[in-house]
């Protein structure tokens, strides 16, 4: 070309080059620490989200509260449908609540009776959603709670009803829950009533699959999916959703979560289990067990 | 001030351009439709700066580029760094186009931006897979690449009518072509 870029210019092209080549290899290098350190990557990731986000929540919220506003107004034109069929609804909640009264006093009489105890430990942290991923290949949310209210990595977050996902990564004011349905997730989850165990995995569509089932014949469609609490990372017997299956007969679950309408969610404060690492000495196998054991039970009194 | 000088118009359209990005990047993250439908949205933060890289180049600086793509790869649970670095590649690979792609028409541009998305998007994939990196379906970022080029031209539009980032015309060059 007669105009190509200049020839008295001829010391700054190769000095330009070298820098912009020098920029890219920075990136592949910081590309390369993502992929070698990823824990490491991902908390700087969650510090520099931390940074960014919350400056800018005097616009997210109020912008997301309108567009959720156009949405319900939408909604207004099928107000009457609507309302017939919530009565309906009503109607049918109204014999099961009679149900779950009888239930409940049933149960507690026979917990009573067999003097159970329950886990107290199990509280939650109530947090607003900010943000979700932005990109269509990644499924998780952004929550204004984080390390200065106690949030830890691994914790479950429900939207009240059925599980949403769980914590992963956690800056000074926000975490980040990777959903049920992002192609990361993997949660043990057992299949009620038959009581078979699997693993709900994630493929980025709102019906995640059901894999590992052991014997699929027992699974029904409607069967009810809880989280199983294996590996010890989950509180157990959270509802997830019910089993369906889709064209091609395989097992997907339908989950409880409302996904449509994520504003709030609760984080379940999960205290790790006391590990039984001790198999407990025989009496009088080791006589040494007995002398040491009363120091640590003074230190513990101390502490 | 009646007549603005070159200099000031790069400041201001590189803030424009930090501004636009921002206010995208935002408008990804906001959590209004959690669960996508069956299109993905397209990549506009890409195509606008292909759009304007190829109408006006001084307006953005490959460090700025640099700069705004990582901030979003860090938001968007994107592996951080490899697609800001394949954007600053396709930007340095189109702004030494810029001056050829002055004097054709639209559709040689659009081809153009296409085949460049298409190597990036390829390139993507072949990185994360050598790097045994756990991606979404194929199809998906496909679908998406496609539709992002589809959004080009309106992309191009909008730079152009609305923002008037248009092509330089020769008034505007020095002897050699470059922007004064």
């Amino acid at each position: 070309m007669a105009r190509d870029n200049g020839n008295s210019n001829d010391y700054v092209r190769p000095i330009r080059r070298i820098l912009i080549g020098g920029l890219v290899l920075f990136l592949l290098a910081l590309f390369l620490f993502w992929r070698i350190d990823s824990p490491r990557a991902e908390r700087l990731r969650a510090q520099i989200t931390d940074r960014i986000v919350p400056t800018f929540d005097w616009i997210l919220i109020p912008v997301t509260k309108a567009a959720g506003m156009i949405e319900n107004f939408q909604s207004y034109t099928r107000i009457y449908d609507q309302n017939q069929e919530l009565r309906r609804e009503l109607q049918q909640m109204k014999a099961w609540k009679e149900a779950a009264l009888q239930l409940e006093q049933q149960n507690a009489k026979l917990l009573d009776l067999n003097n159970v105890r329950l886990d107290p430990k199990l509280t939650y942290v109530t947090g607003v959603v900010l943000a979700d991923s932005g990109s269509p290949f990644r499924q998780s949310l952004l929550l204004n709670i984080g390390q200065r209210d106690g949030i830890v990595d691994g914790w479950a977050a429900t939207d009240g009803l059925g599980l949403v996902g769980r914590i992963s990564g956690v800056g000074r004011n926000t975490s980040r829950v990777i959903m049920l349905s992002d192609s990361n997730s993997r949660i043990p989850v057992t299949i009620q009533p038959s009581g078979q165990r699997a693993i709900l995995s994630g493929d980025n569509s709102v019906l995640p699959p059901i894999e590992f089932i052991e014997s699929p014949e027992l699974v029904r469609p409607g069967d009810r999916v809880v989280s199983s609490g294996d590996g010890g990372v989950f509180p157990a017997d959270i509802l997830v959703g019910h089993v369906a299956q889709d064209k091609d007969r395989r097992l997907r679950v339908r989950l409880a979560a409302d996904y449509e309408r994520l504003d709030f969610l609760r984080v379940l404060r999960a205290m790790p289990k006391e590990p039984l690492s001790d198999p407990g000495g025989l009496i009088g196998a080791n006589s040494s067990a007995p002398q040491a054991a009363p120091p640590d039970a003074d230190e513990g009194a101390d502490g | 001030m009646a007549e603005r000088t070159p200099t000031a118009d790069r400041w201001v359209y590189g803030l424009a351009y930090v501004g636009l990005m921002s206010a995208l990047t935002l408008l990804h993250i906001m959590p209004i439709e959690i669960t996508r439908g069956a299109l993905p949205a397209p990549d506009l933060l890409t195509s606008i700066t292909f759009a304007w890289v190829l109408r006006r180049p001084q307006y953005v600086p490959t460090l700025l580029v640099a700069l705004v793509f990582l901030v979003s790869d860090v938001l968007f649970m994107r592996p951080l760094g490899l697609w800001t670095a394949l954007t600053v590649l396709a930007v340095e690979f189109l702004r030494r186009r810029e001056a050829n792609v002055r004097e054709r028409t639209f559709p040689l541009e659009w081809a153009m931006v296409a085949g460049v998305l298409l190597a990036m998007t390829l390139a993507n994939r072949l990185v994360l897979t050598v790097f045994l990196v756990n991606q979404a379906g194929l199809g998906l970022s496909i679908l998406q690449m496609i539709i992002t080029i589809l959004a080009y031209p309106l992309v191009v539009l909008m730079s152009r009518f609305v923002l008037s980032v248009q092509k330089m015309t020769p008034g505007e060059t020095d002897a050699r072509g470059r922007p004064r």
